[in-house]
């Protein structure tokens, strides 16, 4: 066979070029590395997303409508104040509507003797916990007469239970937070954190009634979750809340929804469309360095033969046809470009496991990318050895032998 | 038949726009089991006329005919055929490859063969032995002295069992010594039936063979057939010794 003698000397003159060899892969190492890593930090930012939706814990007969104006988490407006009571009061009378829990949400610094941490805070009804089926491993969730008396009692997740308390039992134990001393009447069951690093457990949650009046002091609120009877309801529900909603905020025909609705299928579509647009970015960046890769390829290979010229005359002279020197060529920059994309997909996967690992960034290399890597470091050794190859078969014997 | 045959053979440089004529009308025969030397002052086209005959290159125009084939009518992978199988180069300036083994230099042309031989390291090893470089097969050329490089080419020319060696001023980079050395196996290829057409300018060299063809400004001047210079003497190892 022919082109395995050509394989053959094309690795001998690899080896023989060692430096030149070296940077021609360190081209393709970079532009197939970087595109791993690219690709594993999208798959992470998609794997984060999905993860979110599971632990907001929507069943296929919920939904939720968050204050402000704009689309699923993003609000265009940074403390919407509009959603009150009174429209969670309305919307639990509508038909459809089996539950409504209110929800008020801010960040806050919890303390405990020398301990401190920093937590989501929820203000929500007693009906959250059923609505959430969310089991306690210690104690009990406060109550109707708690939610009467803005009782300052919690119900610690397991992340800040953890922080504070380390082996001791929270319950009883009292707490600030903020400014506010509460007693801890339950903890929450570990959920644990997410493959992509959002943790569920780090929360406290307090009776809303107390939250309004005695902890954030504000009567807005932050969204409402709905349950309706059916998941075939959802649609005509969620019809029902914005008329509502509209009403209730004097919004002229005009006006935009000064509310947003959360919902799994919303989430998703976000997420496919986000996908879709990280995708394209993603074709473009790979599409660049592997640009760049194939040309250091081909410039050095176009240099390498202008010094072999004489190599190349030689082989003429001894019986080799334009085709040997064409296959020689083209294979050492196919192998080198391989070698390069192998050692590319290492290096990508080891730079994500690291940035997943010291939680800098969720990256999640699948085996895809490499296979795609892969394809792509052969294919740019092909299309930019092509032209150098023919270049070196080119040269006439009797000029390469002067 | 003749092993090659020129008629009228023209050979015209064209480099920036400037036609150099090199080749101004060649009629040449050389018959198989042949050892004549091409003589010339520099720049008379010696090594033009050599890479014609090699089939390194075509003729402005003029007939080639080598071994009973119409070299203009060969394609490329005819002509590598060509130079594989009937033709061995000896350069002046070795022209072995870098950093490879000498039987690697050796065995290049057999990997480049119709159907490489399966004993092809054999081969290259024997045509190492023949030229006296037995224990020198693992050396690259930059180990290697320049007679002991020069020895080197000849077996890589012969290891395909070429009907003609080309030498183009095979002993120009060697002292007198390693020059004889090198003389002495042609001498001993030509005993063996090889023919053997040898370039130079030295005209001590030209009378190792029986033949000399003077080459100047690209005629050919005159065509002597003499006796040979190493029948004369008894060791045929001092012969050509300057
Ligand atoms: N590619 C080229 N373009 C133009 N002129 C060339 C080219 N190659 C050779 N020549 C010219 O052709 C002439 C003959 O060259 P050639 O190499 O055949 O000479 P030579 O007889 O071998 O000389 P020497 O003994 O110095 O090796 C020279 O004058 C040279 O300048
Ligand atoms: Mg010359």
């Amino acid at each position: 066979m022919r082109a395995l003698r050509n394989l053959k000397e094309a690795l001998r003159g690899l080896a023989l070029h060692k430096s030149k060899t070296l940077l021609m892969t360190l081209g393709v190492v970079i532009g197939i590395a970087s595109l791993t890593v690219i690709v594993a930090i999208g798959e992470g930012a998609k794997a984060k997303v999905l993860a979110r939706i599971s632990d907001m814990g929507f069943g296929p007969e919920a939904f939720s409508v968050a204050a402000g104006a704009g689309r699923l988490f993003f609000a265009r407006t940074k403390t919407p104040t509009t959603l009150t009571l009174a429209d969670v009061d309305d919307i639990r009378a509508m038909p459809t509507v089996q539950a409504a829990v209110p929800h008020q949400r801010q960040s806050m610094r919890m303390v405990y003797k020398r301990n401190n941490t920093f937590t989501r805070v929820y203000g929500v009804t007693p009906e959250w916990q059923s609505a959430r089926l969310w089991k306690l491993s210690d104690g009990s969730f406060f109550t109707d007469e708690d939610m009467k008396r803005k009782a300052k009692v919690a119900v610690l997740g397991a992340t800040p239970a953890g922080k504070l308390f380390g082996d001791e039992d929270p319950v009883g134990k009292m707490v600030r937070i903020g400014k506010v001393y509460f007693r801890v009447a339950g903890v929450l069951e570990k959920k644990g954190v997410t493959e992509s690093g959002f943790d569920p457990d780090d929360r406290v949650i307090v009776p809303l009634s107390t939250s309004i009046s005695r902890l954030f002091r504000q009567t807005w609120l932050f969204s409402i979750r709905i349950h309706t009877l059916d998941p075939s309801k959802v649609q005509e529900t969620m019809e029902g809340v914005r008329q509502l909603l509209r009403k209730n905020h004097n919004l002229s025909v005009f006006a935009e929804d000064d509310f947003r609705f959360i919902t799994p299928e919303g989430i998703m579509e976000w997420v496919t469309a986000e996908e879709r647009a990280l995708n394209r970015m993603l074709v473009l960046i790979s599409a660049v360095s592997l640009l760049v890769g194939g040309i250091v390829i081909m410039n050095i290979m176009l240099v390498s033969i202008r010094e072999r010229i004489r190599e190349i005359g030689i082989r003429r002279c001894f019986g080799a046809r334009r085709s040997d020197i064409t296959q020689q060529f083209l294979f050492e920059s196919i192998f080198v470009s391989i070698l390069g994309g192998t050692a590319g997909c290492a290096l990508g996967a080891t730079i994500s496991f690291i940035l997943k690992k010291f939680h800098v960034l969720a990256a999640k290399p699948t085996w895809e990318s490499f296979v795609v890597a892969f394809v792509f470091s052969a294919a740019v050794g092909l299309v930019f050895g092509i032209q150098p190859a023919r270049k070196a078969a080119s040269l006439s014997p009797e000029e390469t032998i002067r | 038949m003749s092993l090659i045959r020129m008629e009228n053979i023209v050979k015209t440089y064209l480099s920036a726009g400037a036609e150099t004529p090199v080749l101004k009308g060649i009629d040449l025969r050389i018959e198989e089991g042949e050892y004549a030397s091409v003589i010339g002052p520099s720049g008379a086209g010696k090594s033009t006329l050599m890479t014609i005959m090699g089939c390194l290159g075509s003729p402005t125009s003029g007939r080639y005919i080598l071994d009973g084939e119409e070299v203009e009518t060969l394609n490329d992978a005819q002509l590598s055929r060509a130079r594989n199988e009937k033709i061995g180069f000896v350069f002046q300036a070795f022209h072995l490859l870098p950093g490879v083994k000498a039987i690697d230099n050796v065995m290049m042309p057999l990997l480049y063969c119709h159907k490489v031989p399966a004993d092809a390291r054999e081969r290259a090893r024997e045509s190492l032995e023949t030229v006296g470089l037995g224990h020198r097969l693992h050396h690259s050329p930059g180990q290697l002295s320049g007679g002991e490089q020069q020895r080197v080419t000849i077996a890589r020319a012969l290891v395909n069992n070429p009907k003609i060696i080309l030498a183009d001023e095979p002993t120009g980079n060697l002292d007198s010594k390693n020059g004889a050395e090198v003389m002495r196996i042609l001498d001993q290829l030509n005993r063996e039936g090889r023919t053997i057409v040898i370039i130079t300018h030295d005209p001590k060299v030209a009378q190792h063979g029986r033949r000399t063809i003077s080459l100047m400004d690209g005629r050919i001047l005159e065509d002597r057939r003499h006796e040979s210079v190493t029948q004369f003497e008894g060791s045929p190892s001092r012969a050509g010794s300057a």
